[in-house]
């Protein structure tokens, strides 16, 4: 038997997100009549809950969710954001893997109350552990949602959020808020906020677009209308560094995400491709023709004070700087064929990382900087596999065809966005990065590839 | 100033203004102005006489005036074609180097562009679609200088020839086959204007 202790956040919290349309607040219980108070009072559960789960950790957390209750609202515009925030929400948690939910659906045939003391043990009867209860409420044209969470077991509120915005925000609310559920019940960050650049082939035109980490809010973030690549996003993760033909030779630019703003980083010469931001923000790492030549260099984020790292008769290509600092993987064919190798940030200390398969290219860093992610050419077919860099110990996660490459960790490390053609386009899915499991489809319109999951912040 | 407008000025030039600027360009080159092609000089000078093999007998109309000269650059990489130029060369799988084919194929161009030494040229370097676009943008670039190295080693001034990588982006070819691949593997060279000098 194992104790797991979920800690509790210090309540109240008043955040404002992003955008600042969202109001993050902690209602105390019953909620108060103003949804907009700016200092709730002070909550009045135990600031710590412990759940005793009889199972081991990976086993997952028992979660119901019912259908949301809904008031108060005047049109379809309201109510078609109240259910896209409800099932936000519900996909989100699900997304995580964390939880094994039951939804309205299989809640349907129980005989509830709706009078959480009386009801509790009608859910724990089906094996669930926790209550989500969420509530939505239309509020002079904004939607108004506030989110609790019940230890079943105890029948305490151990989590409650209230978010109000416009009709607009609720698929960001509903982030906001699984993000807030899983950070209480596992102590880990969620990923729902974080968003993936990548490239979107229309026509013969490849752009610059970024989404939310599930594929919804597809926008284009470049209308080069030429061939543009190779997203990277900064640190930061307001700017996104990319090739981009649109001057003629391919070179290194980068788009600010607010404004849309582009600048040229490193043009000169023939080429210049395949950025990536180092940890600290300070410098740019990329591959750079010298004299047809391809070699590994740094710059600093503005393209000057170039310095080159690689020295090779061979392609140096793609570089990957580790999130952690001090390391830059990358691929290099001085071996006769394309393989993962590290270096510091210097150039120094050069040695090869992968030594199966005919084909790496791709390296991508796991966030806490122990794995690389690359696609490996395994019997004529390309597969997404991942070595641990002191272990050097490889999983492959792929299988079959489908050329599936250009693969990017998710911020917290659990999944692995990746492209495929296995429906016959190139499109971009996620899969658990321990074993490959749980494949989800996240773009479908146009071809789409080299993903570019946003770093933790 | 754009690459028409500087090639128009200097053709200007050059024809001491016999030989207007179109508008647009012609469909075939002006055969009507009675141009006496014994006034014609190109404004480079050619590599020494003694080096140079004569060139391809050229057609009666040649006669009449290069091609070579043309405004158009259609017309140009056309005439260049018709005289033996390869405007493509091959590559194997995930290979940079020259086949003797391909050897044999560059020699002959570069036997008519020293002939022809106002001409400058982009060599586009492609690759199949097998592998990364990443990897394959540098496979590209790889290319398009080992082409580049040899034509300079055959004596065209490096100051003429510009490479352009573009990796697996543009296929003149899109079947997932190897005959389609194998064409798209190349060293793609085309005429883009003239020497200003």
């Amino acid at each position: 038997m194992t104790t797991r202790r979920f800690a509790a956040l210090s309540l109240p919290l008043l955040a404002l997100l992003g955008s600042a349309l969202i109001r993050a607040q902690s209602p105390t219980s019953p909620p108060p009549s103003q949804p907009t108070a700016a200092t709730p009072a002070p909550p009045s559960q135990p600031s710590e809950v412990t759940l005793e789960l009889s199972r081991n950790q990976k086993a997952k957390i028992r979660l119901a969710i019912p259908k949301y209750a809904a008031t108060g609202f005047t049109g379809a515009e309201g109510s078609a954001a109240g259910a896209e925030l409800e099932s936000t929400v519900r996909r989100d948690l699900d997304f995580s893997g964390y939880f094994e939910i039951q939804g309205p659906e299989q809640l349907s045939g129980l005989t509830l109350t709706g009078d959480l003391l009386r009801d509790r043990d009608v859910y724990r009867s089906t094996g669930n552990e926790v209550l989500l209860a969420g509530d939505l409420r239309e509020d002079q044209g904004k939607v108004v949602f506030e989110g609790r969470l019940f230890d079943l077991k105890s029948g305490q509120s151990i989590l409650a959020k209230r978010y109000r915005g416009s009709f607009a925000t609720a698929r960001r609310i509903g982030h906001t808020f699984a993000d807030e559920v899983i950070r209480y019940l596992t102590g880990g960050a969620g990923f729902a906020l974080s968003e993936i650049a990548y490239v979107s082939e229309r026509g013969k035109i490849k752009e610059i677009w970024l989404m939310d980490y599930d594929g919804g809010n597809p926008r284009p973030l470049t209308g080069h209308r030429s061939t543009s690549m190779s997203p990277a996003w900064n640190l930061a993760g307001d700017g996104v560094a990319y090739t981009s033909f649109v001057n003629g030779p391919p070179g290194v630019y980068f788009a600010e995400v607010a404004s849309g703003k582009k600048r040229p980083l490193v043009t000169s010469g023939s080429l210049n491709i395949s950025p990536s931001f180092a940890p600290d923000g300070g410098r740019l790492a990329f591959s750079r023709s010298v004299g047809g030549n391809i070699e590994i260099f740094s710059s600093d984020t503005g393209g000057g004070n170039l310095r080159r790292l690689t020295q090779s008769a061979a392609i140096d290509t793609n570089p990957a700087w580790s999130p952690k600092g001090g390391t830059i993987a990358f691929t290099s064919s001085r071996a006769g064929n394309p393989q993962i190798y590290l270096m510091d940030e210097e150039g120094a200390s050069q040695r090869r990382l992968t030594f199966e398969g005919s084909y790496n290219d791709g390296a991508s860093w796991s966030p806490d900087g122990a794995e690389v992610a690359y696609a490996t050419r395994r019997d004529g077919r390309f597969q997404i596999a991942v070595t641990n860099v002191v272990a050097q110990e490889t999983r492959v996660l792929t299988s079959g065809p489908g050329e599936n490459e250009s693969p990017t960790f998710s911020p917290d490390g659990r999944k692995i966005a990746f492209t495929s053609r296995r429906s016959g386009t190139k499109q971009i899915y996620v899969i658990d990065a321990a074993d490959g499991a749980n494949v989800r489809q996240l773009t479908t319109a146009g071809s789409n590839d080299m993903a570019d999951w946003s770093r933790p912040k | 100033m754009n690459r028409k407008a500087l090639i128009c000025l200097i053709l200007t030039e050059t024809l001491f203004g016999l030989y207007g600027c179109p508008k647009k360009k012609p469909a075939t080159p002006p055969q009507d102005l009675n141009v006496d092609t014994t006034t014609v000089q190109p404004t480079a000078p050619t590599a020494p006489a003694t080096d140079v093999p004569e060139p391809v007998a050229p057609k009666v109309d040649d006669q009449v005036e290069d091609r070579l000269l043309s405004a158009d650059l259609q017309v140009v990489n056309d005439e260049l074609r018709r005289r033996g130029f390869a405007p493509d060369v091959y590559f194997q799988y995930d290979e940079a180097s020259l086949s003797d084919e391909t050897r044999d194929r560059l020699s002959k161009n570069a036997d008519l562009l020293r002939n022809a030494p106002q001409l400058t040229l982009i060599i586009e370097g492609h690759a199949d679609e097998r592998g990364t676009n990443e990897y394959n943008l540098a496979l590209g670039e790889r290319r398009a200088n080992a082409a580049k190295d040899y034509l300079t080693s055959l004596g065209v001034a490096d100051s003429r020839l510009r490479t352009l990588s573009y990796g697996e982006e543009r296929p003149v070819c899109t079947e997932s086959e190897e005959s389609c691949w194998a064409q798209n593997r190349r060293a793609h060279m085309v005429v883009t204007g003239r020497a200003n000098s």
